[in-house]
């Protein structure tokens, strides 16, 4: 029985720590010295976390908001999420609280009609979403950027993965996009192809724009890479978008405002977070500006502060 | 498995009838769908919903609209999700976020040290020790203490509940024959389920966050501990459970004073497998609000950051080479079963009291010094491991261009394009009654009906031609796999050191979650489905190998010697004896491979790849298409099982005994 008689010894022994540790968990914290997050203002604002999403002018914009919250003594925490149903559904489990810009218009009402989340308003950000093919092609081939033209140019598109027609990048999963029904509604001689990132279309892009190579992609302002390398948006016949029936025969992108959404607990808490929330909004250059300093490497918190020492006046507004 | 000695070394006229039966069948199909190119294949385009897949949205859309009031889930759904997101975020306070109103977890970064430390020293050994506190600094020291520590939480969370529920059942199940065949064909369900499909039913049920990554992980790891517990208390000789029965102890008491303790081992090594399991599900939970080290992988995979994914893969294989080799460790020392002398033992207490005293220390320390408590920011690697593996990939990009996309045109234009005209863009009924006649040559009549059900069912669900995407790219995977691993399978099978050149190599491959490894590849092949090829062929490669060599290993020596000794050259010995006596291990890799491959071509979706994977994820996002998404997930599983059954089949009939 000699082993039993260790392993005695040995539980014994972490009981005995157990039970100190349980002690000493009782003891004083760090938290007079350790406290990193100010506390002066705790009671004003509560703790909200942001859904993160996948773009950076996203980033760009959450950032603002997370900066002048946290400010406001607000207790702010970013959470990153596929854009649409699973943002919307964390919203309902409280595990998320603000949406900042969200692309698809209306698609979160079944969880407003069950008071998940409330659409707070827009937020100042026009998005627009399109085809678009490298300057480059546009400048050789001028009448490239009509829909009309894009079947005669197919064969310059084909890829190993195009199945004999031409390569139509589309958006990521998460993104706002109809390519299929445009191709179809239009009768072009092309294939779908799906891209995981945004970041896969900017490298298609880029390397279109680096090699001359053909390349036909979904995109969308605002996105500082527009000002990096150049595209050129293709023309579809303009739609109708309020109208339903014309609707489902989509033929290319609206403006869309860009939207902000929030759970009832923000909008009832009234505190400083509230306001930020509901007076947020600025200009497709702004968010451009801020972004393009994250996409150079800087630190959002920084990128974002320096937005906000810009414009103080601004932001003193939105917490009126 | 045992691996049976006597094994079929030569090719019967059988076998070579079988061969030609085969070729001329694969005639037939290309001539046949060279004919019949692209009609009936039942393509329904990516926006547009089948009668089922929207018929599954509403369901979904019902499931939502009863999350507040409905019966089950008032009394069932929810509070299940309370309790486990109540007990993960107890842990969770314990060493990762904030505990109540301090601003500091219970412990902070020294204290965790401190009983990592001491509990390693405590089930193992002084090295060991060392080992797993550099290790778990090394985590701090990459930047991403916090989410480390939620990993090390959520994986402690889901290993206790699993345990919890796992280790019940699979005593059961050891205990009766009735249990262990009911519940054999779950387990062998949940083993071959790739991950991806049941996160989106499960958010549907325990919406985002905690709860859901949690009983995710859950679903992955609980079989694995029925499965090790039940084979523990089965593996426990006759004789002293006969010599307790017939002294007349109970039931009970057999179970606790001889079964338990026998099995001890093997349930251990079950611990150790659920730990790996559940740390294994991190990344992939992270897509339902995981907390942890899946987040910045994700976040890495869609801005195409290099060197950030591979920092937190990195943080994730420390992590799991602690957690792994300190259970190892546990169990090792449970086989010694020298007594330790008196000095020994009284040596050994003095060392436990000292590093009692040490963790002690270390954890008051770390709730009273600023220093202690956040660990520091001062000591950060991160920026360089991740320039160094940017700079890496970027080499690669840059110098190997011609050769990686060389590569991939050739399999992509001389493989992947052909097999998918057969098998997608030929009609439906063709490539059913095709695939089912394969498998009654290789399988029999019964993997045959088995194979044709499973495919009709995948008819009706209105996907058949994105399932037909998705095993189009599975079998070139695992094709390419198979070539890659038998190679080096055969290589580590005949020679010790190339196996110990190999092995760590293997076992980081095994934990480094595959998402880690799958940005580089974005930034290699482009938006394509060799991407999620590649991918597939990395990921599943160690687990072939290993197999391989293996079997290779477990040849018998006298049929090596016989064959050396009539004269055989290097390459007579392995194709005409070692392979072939291997052929056992061949079959099991190859089903391996495949359902390996299968879980990680699905997440091609983030790449490119269309398909099923493409599906979910689309499904996950767009809620107009969540049916169809739910759905993809369900033919995911459809074709794991019919490819797991055919494998299964093959076994079987290629382990037969001889006439």
């Amino acid at each position: 029985m000699v082993r039993n008689k260790k392993v005695g010894a040995k539980a014994s022994v972490l009981a005995a720590a157990a039970a100190l540790l349980l002690s000493a968990c009782g003891g004083a914290g760090v938290d007079a010295e350790g406290s990193a997050a100010p506390s002066g203002d705790a009671a004003a604002c509560g703790s909200y976390a942001i859904a993160m999403h996948a773009w950076v002018g996203y980033t760009a914009s959450a950032q603002v908001i997370t900066e002048i919250a946290k400010a406001n003594g607000c207790d702010i925490s970013q959470v990153t999420l596929a854009e649409a149903g699973v943002t919307y559904d964390a919203m309902e489990s409280g595990s998320v609280d603000v949406v900042v810009e969200d692309w698809g218009g209306g698609r979160w009402q079944e969880w407003a009609d069950r008071g998940a989340l409330v659409e707070v308003g827009e937020n100042g950000n026009i998005g627009l979403i399109g085809m678009f093919v490298p300057q480059w092609m546009a400048d050789e081939y001028p009448d490239i950027t009509d829909s009309a033209n894009l079947n005669k140019y197919a064969d310059l598109f084909v890829t190993d993965e195009s199945k004999g027609k031409g390569a139509w990048y589309e958006g990521p999963p998460g993104y706002t996009t109809i390519g299929e029904k445009m191709i179809s509604a239009n009768e072009l001689n092309y294939t779908v192809i799906s891209t995981g990132s945004e970041q896969a279309l900017i490298d298609v892009f880029t390397k279109a724009a680096a090699d001359k190579t053909a390349a036909l992609g979904y995109f969308y302002e605002p996105q500082n890479f527009l000002a990096k390398v150049p595209l050129a948006r293709i023309k579809f016949p303009a739609n109708d978008w309020t109208d339903a029936e014309q609707a489902s025969g989509l033929t290319d992108y609206p403006e869309s405002p860009l939207m902000k959404l929030a759970t009832p607990k923000v909008m009832d808490a009234n505190d400083a977070f509230t306001k930020i929330v509901k007076n947020f909004t600025w200009t497709n250059a702004d968010q451009n500006a801020v972004a393009a300093d994250i996409e150079s490497g800087t630190d959002p918190a920084v990128a974002a502060q320096k937005w906000i020492d810009a414009n103080a006046d601004v932001v003193a507004g939105w917490l009126k | 498995m045992n691996v049976r000695t006597e094994q079929e070394l030569t090719f019967t006229p059988k076998s070579i009838r079988r061969s030609w039966l085969l070729g001329g069948l694969f005639f037939i199909w290309i001539a046949l769908s060279k004919i019949l190119q692209g009609k009936a294949t039942l393509e329904l385009p990516v926006p547009e919903n089948s009668a089922f897949t929207s018929w599954a949205g509403d369901v979904a859309d019902s499931i939502r609209g009863n999350r507040t009031d409905g019966v089950a889930f008032k009394y069932f759904f929810n509070p299940i999700r309370e309790f486990v997101d109540g007990f993960v975020n107890i842990i969770r306070e314990f060493i990762a976020i904030p505990n109540g109103n301090s601003s500091i977890p219970v412990l902070g970064w020294l204290g965790v040290i401190s009983v990592i430390g001491f509990v390693v020293f405590a089930v193992s050994n002084i090295r060991m020790t060392f080992a797993a506190v550099a290790l778990t600094f090394a985590c701090g020291a990459l930047g991403l203490w916090t989410d480390s520590m939620d990993t090390l939480a959520m994986t402690f969370a889901a290993v206790i509940l699993s345990l919890a529920i796992g280790i019940p059942i699979g005593i059961w199940a050891g205990l009766s024959n009735r249990v262990l065949k009911a519940v054999t064909p779950i387990l062998d369900l949940a083993q071959i389920l790739p991950t991806l499909v049941y996160l989106a039913p499960l958010a549907l049920f325990f919406l985002i966050g905690p709860a859901s990554a949690t009983i995710a992980t859950m679903v992955y790891s609980i079989p694995i501990a029925v499965r090790l517990t039940a084979f523990g208390i089965r593996g426990v000789p006759t004789s002293p459970v006969e010599a307790g029965t017939s002294m007349g102890t109970t039931k009970r008491q057999l179970l606790q004073k001889v079964q338990l303790p026998m099995s001890s081992r093997t349930i251990i090594m079950g611990v150790n497998q659920t730990v790996m399991a559940a740390l294994s599900f991190v990344v992939i939970a992270a897509l339902i609000g995981a907390p942890g080290l899946g987040k910045p992988v994700i976040d890495a995979l869609i801005i195409r950051n290099v060197g950030e994914g591979f920092v937190a893969g990195l943080a994730v294989v420390f992590l799991a080479i602690m957690l792994d080799r300190s259970t190892s460790a546990a169990i090792t020392k449970k086989d010694t079963f020298v007594p330790p002398s008196e000095a020994d033992r009284k040596r050994r207490k003095l060392a436990l009291i000292i590093a009692g005293i040490t963790a002690i220390v270390g954890i008051v320390l770390s709730r009273q010094m600023a220093w202690a408590a956040f660990f520091p920011e001062q000591i950060d690697i991160s920026k360089p491991v991740a320039d160094a593996s940017d700079a890496g990939v970027v080499w690669v990009t840059e110098n190997l261009e011609l050769l990686t996309a060389g590569f991939s045109k050739a399999v992509t234009v001389g493989v992947l394009n052909p097999l998918e005209s057969v098998l997608a863009n030929s009609p439906w009924f063709l490539t059913i009654a095709m695939i089912s006649l394969i498998s009654l040559i290789l399988g029999g009549i019964r993997s045959a009906i088995v194979s044709a059900t499973l495919l009709l069912a995948v008819v009706a669900t209105g996907l058949w031609y994105d399932t037909m995407i998705t095993f189009t790219q599975t079998i070139v995977a695992t094709l390419l796999t198979m070539i890659i691993g038998v190679i080096l399978g055969v290589w580590i099978g005949r020679s010790v050191s190339a196996e110990r050149a190999l092995r760590p190599i293997l076992d980081a491959g095994q934990t480094l979650p595959a998402f880690v490894y799958l940005i580089p590849m974005l930034g290699f092949f482009g938006p394509s489905r060799f991407t999620a090829i590649a991918t597939g062929i990395v990921y599943s490669i160690p687990i072939v190998v290993k197999i391989v060599g293996q079997g290779i290993r477990e040849v018998p020596v006298n049929m090596v010697e016989a064959a050396t000794s009539t004269g055989s050259t290097k390459w007579q010995l392995i194709t005409k004896v070692q392979l072939p006596a291997a052929k056992k291990s061949l079959l099991l890799a190859t089903n391996q491979g495949l359902i390996f491959v299968l879980a990680v071509v699905v997440i091609g979706g983030f790449v490119g790849a269309g398909g099923l994977g493409y599906l979910v994820l689309l499904g996950a996002s767009k809620p107009e298409l969540q049916g169809k998404g739910l759905v993809a997930g369900f033919c995911i599983l459809l074709l794991g099982v019919m490819i797991d059954r055919i494998a299964q089949y093959m076994v079987a009939r290629n382990s037969a005994p001889k006439q």
